[in-house]
C-alpha cells in the first residue's frame, strides 16, 4: 500500500464541472480503470480520493494535485496510463508521483488570465493592478454565521505580469491559495471591474501551478 | 466550445448541464451520417438524464451507422434567459449544433405537465410550434412515451407519434425518412407513407368532428391512414438491443446509477394504474441476460449501484435466482443493488435477507387505499394482514422507517375510507412496538404520502369523473385531522397540479389552443410546483371558453367516443368496461398468474404472455 499524488489537468468545457462533481467523477473513473484503491473503513466504505485544493467553477488547470492510496503493487506509471484511458474528455493525468510536500504547504496559486482587448486595455489593467486600491467582497464564516467581508486585494497580489496575446491580453498572476486564505482570479477581476467601473470578465483563466511558501512548485 | 456560450455559462446555475462531453456520449462526424436525430426530454437535465427509455433509444439510434442521435433537455429559466438574450438557439449537447437543423426531433412524453416545455423548446430552437407551420420535410417532430396513449391535446404540435415501445419502430421511421429525404419528398408525402408503419400515428391524417354537447362525434382517417393505430411491442426482451453504455452525467441527477429493466407489463391489473395496462402483455427477461448486461454496464460506467426496475419487482418470477447471481459479484465489487416497486403480498423473508446484504434505506409500500372495500374497488388485491406481515418482516430485519403510498379521490371513496388510511398506518406503528427484538432507544416512523387520483385513458376508470379540487381538499383535511398516532407523518400532492394533469390526460384536440396560449403567457415547467402558474392556466381556459371541468370532472358514458378510441394499446375496451362494472361491486379480479382475465393484450404477442 502506498500514497500516490496525481497531477490532473482540466481543460476545455469540463471546467464547468464543480469540485464536488469532480470527486464523484474520479470515483467512477478509478472503478472503470480497475485501480486497486484503498477503501475507507467507515459505515459507507468509499475509495480514498482527495482533491487537495478546490478549483473554482470555470477555471482550467494544468495540474491539480489529487491524492489516492493504492493497495497492492501497481506502479505509478501504470496507474497513470490506466486512468488516462478512462478519464472523460478534457481531463488528463500529467504526472503521478509519491507525495513530496504536505497538502498544508500549498501557499500560492499561479494563474494566467486572458482578457478580451475590446473590453479592456493593457494600460487599464496595469493601472488597476498597481493602484493599491483593489478590493472585493468575499463571503466567509464567523463561527456559524455567514458574513460578507471586504478584502484588500491589492496587498495579496504576490506578483503579476502583462503581455500581448493577439486578440487578448494575457495576465500572469500569483495569488494566495491553500487552506488558510484563498483569492482567485475571478475575485481579482471583479475587484478590477469595481476599480475601472465596468465589467471586466476574463475569457479564460488557467491555474498553471500551486506553489509553496518559498515559491517552489508544490509536488 | 462556442465563445458566446462560454461567456454565459459562468452566469447560470449548474453550467455542467449545458456542456455535453460526458463519458460515453457519442460523437460522430456529421458529414458521414444521413440522419441527425435530436432526442429531446422536455424537462431539466437532472430529470431527463435519469430516464431509462432515452438511454435505450439513444444507444439503438447511434448503433446505426447512418444516424447520429444527440440529447437535448429543457434549459432552466436562467439559461433560457441568457440564450434568448444572446441569440443562442436550442442546441444538442453532443455537437452543440442548433436543433432546428436536425432531420428528426423526437420528444419523449413521460407526463402531461411537460407539454408547455415541448412548445418552449421548439420555440427556443427557432421553429414554429404548430406542425402545419413547419413546411419542409425536415425537421420531423415526433413524440413517444406513455402520454401518446392520448396525445390529442398536443396533436397539432407534432408531425407523428410513435405508439408503444420504440426500439424497432424508430428505426423503421428513420429508414423511411432517409428514403424520402433522398427522393426529395414533401413532408405530406412522407407522413402518408409513415402512417402505414404499424405503431405510427399521424394526427394530421385524422379529422375530428364534435357533437353539440362537446363530445366527439367521429374520428375519421384520411389518405388511407388506418382506422386504428396499434401500439408496438418488443416480442423478445432477451434479443432486443440493450445499451452497453450509459452516458454518465457529471452532476448529480435524480437516478444516477445503472438501471436495468427486468420485465415489461404487469400481472396485477390495479384499476387506477395506467402503466399496469398500457405496457401489457407481460414479458420477462432472462436472469442471465440481465446479470451479464449489469456487469457490462457497471464496468463501462463505473457506477456502484444497480437498480432493478419494473412495475412490480417482486412479481418477477426469477427474482431470487437473479439476486443470487448478482450478489455473487456485486459484493466484492462494492456494488449496491436497489429493488424498488415491491409489493406487500409477496415480500418474502428470503428476499429481504438478500436485500439486507446491501446498503439499507427505508422501505416503501403502496397499499393505495385505507380500507379493504376501497382496495377491492381498485383491485389492489392486498389485505391488511399482508401489509402487517410485511411490516413485521421489515421491522424484524432492522428497518424502522416505513413509507406508505395512498391515493385520495378514488371512485366510490367515502370519508370512512379516508380515515381508514390513518388507522392502517397506526396498525403498522403498533407492529413495530410489538416486535420483541426492536432496536432499543429507536422509535419508528411511518410516513403517509397521499396523492390525488387522476383517471387515465386505457384504465377501467377512464370513464370516471376526477374528484374536484374542493372535494380533494376536504379529504386531505379530513385525513390530517384524523391521524391516530404521532409516529405518523403525512404529505400530500399539490391539488391544482393533479387537476391540470387530469384535464390533459383525457383531453382532446381543442386543448391545443389552451396549451399554446398558456405557454405564450409564460407557463412552463408546470410539473415544478414553484413554477406552476395555476391562475394563468385558469384565466386561459376562461379566455378561450374551454371548460377544464368538462375534461376532468365529467362522467363519460360507455357509449361516448373517447378521444383515444382510434388508438389501440392492446387491452380491449370491452375488458375495461367489464372491470369498471366490477369495481362498482367491489369485486376483485385475480392477477394474471392465477387466472387470465382476458384483457386481449396478448394478441400483440401472438397470443403469448409470460405468466
Amino acid at each position: 500500500m502506498y500514497d500516490l499524488r496525481l497531477f490532473l489537468s482540466k481543460k476545455g468545457r469540463i471546467k464547468f464541472v464543480s469540485h464536488l462533481d469532480m470527486f464523484r467523477m474520479m470515483q467512477r473513473t478509478v472503478r472503470r480503470a480497475d485501480i486497486p484503491l484503498w477503501y475507507t473503513e467507515g459505515f459507507n466504505p468509499h475509495p480514498y480520493i482527495s482533491f487537495l485544493l478546490a478549483l473554482s467553477l470555470g477555471v482550467e488547470s494544468e495540474g491539480e494535485p489529487v491524492d489516492i492510496r493504492i493497495t497492492g503493487d501497481m506502479s505509478p506509471e501504470e496507474v497513470k496510463e490506466r486512468l488516462n484511458k478512462c478519464l472523460p474528455e478534457g481531463l488528463k493525468v500529467e504526472a503521478a508521483c509519491v507525495p513530496f510536500n504536505k497538502s498544508g504547504e500549498i501557499t500560492y496559486g499561479e494563474y494566467y488570465c486572458l482578457f478580451d482587448k475590446t473590453e479592456v486595455s493593457e494600460a487599464e489593467l496595469y493601472n488597476a493592478l498597481t493602484s493599491g486600491e483593489l478590493s472585493c467582497e468575499k463571503s466567509g464564516k464567523q463561527g456559524k454565521k455567514k458574513v460578507i467581508k471586504t478584502v484588500n486585494v491589492s496587498e495579496h497580489i504576490k506578483s503579476f505580469s502583462l503581455s500581448d496575446a493577439g486578440d487578448d491580453i494575457k495576465l500572469y498572476v500569483v495569488l494566495p491559495a491553500g487552506s488558510t486564505f484563498n483569492l482567485n482570479p475571478i475575485q481579482l477581476s471583479s475587484a478590477i471591474s469595481a476599480f475601472l467601473g465596468k465589467e471586466v470578465i476574463p475569457v479564460k483563466v488557467m491555474r498553471t501551478a500551486l506553489l509553496t511558501a518559498d515559491m517552489k512548485k508544490f509536488s | 466550445m462556442d465563445r458566446k456560450l462560454e461567456r454565459i455559462l459562468p452566469l447560470v446555475q449548474k453550467p455542467a448541464r449545458y456542456i455535453g462531453g460526458e463519458l460515453n456520449s457519442v460523437i460522430k462526424n456529421k458529414d458521414e451520417v444521413d440522419i441527425r436525430f435530436a432526442f429531446c426530454f422536455p424537462d431539466s437535465y437532472e430529470i431527463g438524464m435519469s430516464h431509462l427509455g432515452m438511454k435505450i433509444l439513444y444507444s439503438i439510434a447511434n448503433n446505426r451507422e447512418d444516424t447520429w442521435c444527440e440529447r437535448v433537455f429543457a434549459p432552466w429559466d436562467d439559461m433560457e434567459e441568457q440564450m434568448r438574450k444572446n441569440n443562442i438557439p436550442l442546441y444538442a449537447l453532443e455537437s452543440g449544433d442548433p436543433v432546428k437543423d436536425f432531420d428528426i426531433i423526437g420528444f419523449t412524453l413521460q407526463y402531461e405537465l411537460c407539454y408547455t416545455n415541448v412548445l418552449n423548446m421548439l420555440d427556443l430552437a427557432g421553429l414554429p410550434v404548430k406542425a402545419r407551420d413547419r413546411h419542409s420535410l425536415s425537421p420531423i417532430v415526433m413524440g413517444g412515451g406513455p402520454c401518446v396513449c392520448n396525445p390529442e391535446p398536443i396533436a397539432e404540435f407534432f408531425d407523428l407519434f410513435s405508439l408503444g415501445e420504440g426500439e424497432e419502430v424508430n428505426s423503421e421511421i428513420m429508414d423511411l425518412y432517409k428514403k424520402h429525404k433522398k427522393m426529395g419528398s414533401t413532408k405530406e408525402e412522407f407522413l402518408i407513407e409513415a402512417a402505414k408503419i404499424e405503431g405510427v400515428y399521424v394526427p394530421s391524417l385524422y379529422d375530428i368532428t364534435y357533437n353539440e354537447d362537446g363530445t366527439i362525434k367521429e374520428t375519421k382517417p384520411l389518405h388511407g391512414a388506418p382506422e386504428k393505430v396499434t401500439k408496438r411491442i418488443i416480442k423478445d426482451l432477451d434479443k432486443v438491443e440493450y445499451p452497453e453504455n450509459f452516458v454518465v452525467p457529471y452532476i448529480d441527477v435524480v437516478h444516477d446509477r445503472v438501471t436495468h429493466e427486468i420485465f415489461r407489463g404487469c400481472i396485477r391489473g390495479c384499476r387506477f394504474c395506467q402503466a399496469g395496462f398500457i405496457y401489457r402483455p407481460i414479458r420477462e427477461k432472462n436472469p442471465d441476460t440481465i446479470n451479464e448486461q449489469c456487469k457490462t454496464l457497471c464496468k463501462n460506467t463505473g457506477y456502484d449501484e444497480i437498480s432493478l426496475c419494473s412495475l412490480s419487482s417482486s412479481d418477477y418470477t426469477k427474482i431470487e435466482e437473479l439476486l443470487t447471481k448478482l450478489l455473487e459479484w456485486t459484493g466484492s465489487e462494492k456494488v449496491n443493488i436497489a429493488l424498488p416497486s415491491l409489493r406487500v403480498d409477496n415480500f418474502s423473508d428470503e428476499l429481504v435477507k438478500k436485500l439486507t446484504g446491501v446498503r439499507r434505506s427505508g422501505l416503501t409500500f403502496a397499499p393505495e387505499a385505507g380500507t379493504q372495500r376501497m382496495r377491492d374497488v381498485i383491485n389492489k388485491n392486498v389485505t391488511e394482514e399482508e401489509l402487517l406481515e410485511t411490516a413485521r418482516i421489515a421491522f424484524n430485519n432492522g428497518y424502522s422507517a416505513v413509507k406508505l403510498y395512498f391515493m385520495l379521490g378514488l371512485p366510490t371513496e367515502t370519508l370512512e375510507d379516508v380515515e381508514g388510511i390513518g388507522f392502517l398506518a397506526k396498525k403498522v406503528v403498533d407492529e413495530f412496538y410489538m416486535n420483541p427484538d426492536k432496536p432499543k432507544g429507536k422509535g419508528c416512523t411511518v410516513g403517509i404520502s397521499a396523492s390525488s387520483f387522476v383517471p387515465k385513458p386505457f384504465t377501467p376508470f377512464q370513464w370516471e369523473p376526477q374528484s374536484t379540487p374542493e372535494e380533494l381538499e376536504t379529504k386531505q383535511e379530513h385525513l390530517k385531522n384524523n391521524l391516530p398516532s404521532k409516529k405518523i407523518s403525512v404529505s400530500f400532492h399539490h391539488i391544482p397540479t393533479s387537476f391540470l394533469e387530469g384535464v390533459f390526460a383525457r383531453g382532446d384536440r381543442r386543448l391545443g389552443a389552451v396549451i399554446e396560449k398558456a405557454w405564450e403567457k409564460g407557463c412552463k415547467f408546470d410539473g415544478w410546483s414553484e413554477k406552476f402558474l395555476f391562475d394563468t392556466w385558469m384565466e386561459t381556459f376562461k379566455e378561450l371558453k374551454v371548460s377544464p371541468e368538462f375534461y376532468a370532472n365529467r362522467r363519460r358514458d360507455y357509449e361516448e367516443v373517447l378521444p383515444w378510441d382510434h388508438l389501440d394499446f392492446g387491452v380491449s375496451k370491452a375488458f375495461l368496461m367489464k372491470e369498471s362494472k366490477k369495481a362498482y361491486e367491489a369485486e376483485t379480479t385475480p392477477h394474471c398468474r392465477i387466472k387470465c382475465a382476458g384483457c386481449s393484450a396478448n394478441k400483440l404477442n401472438g397470443g403469448k404472455c409470460d405468466v
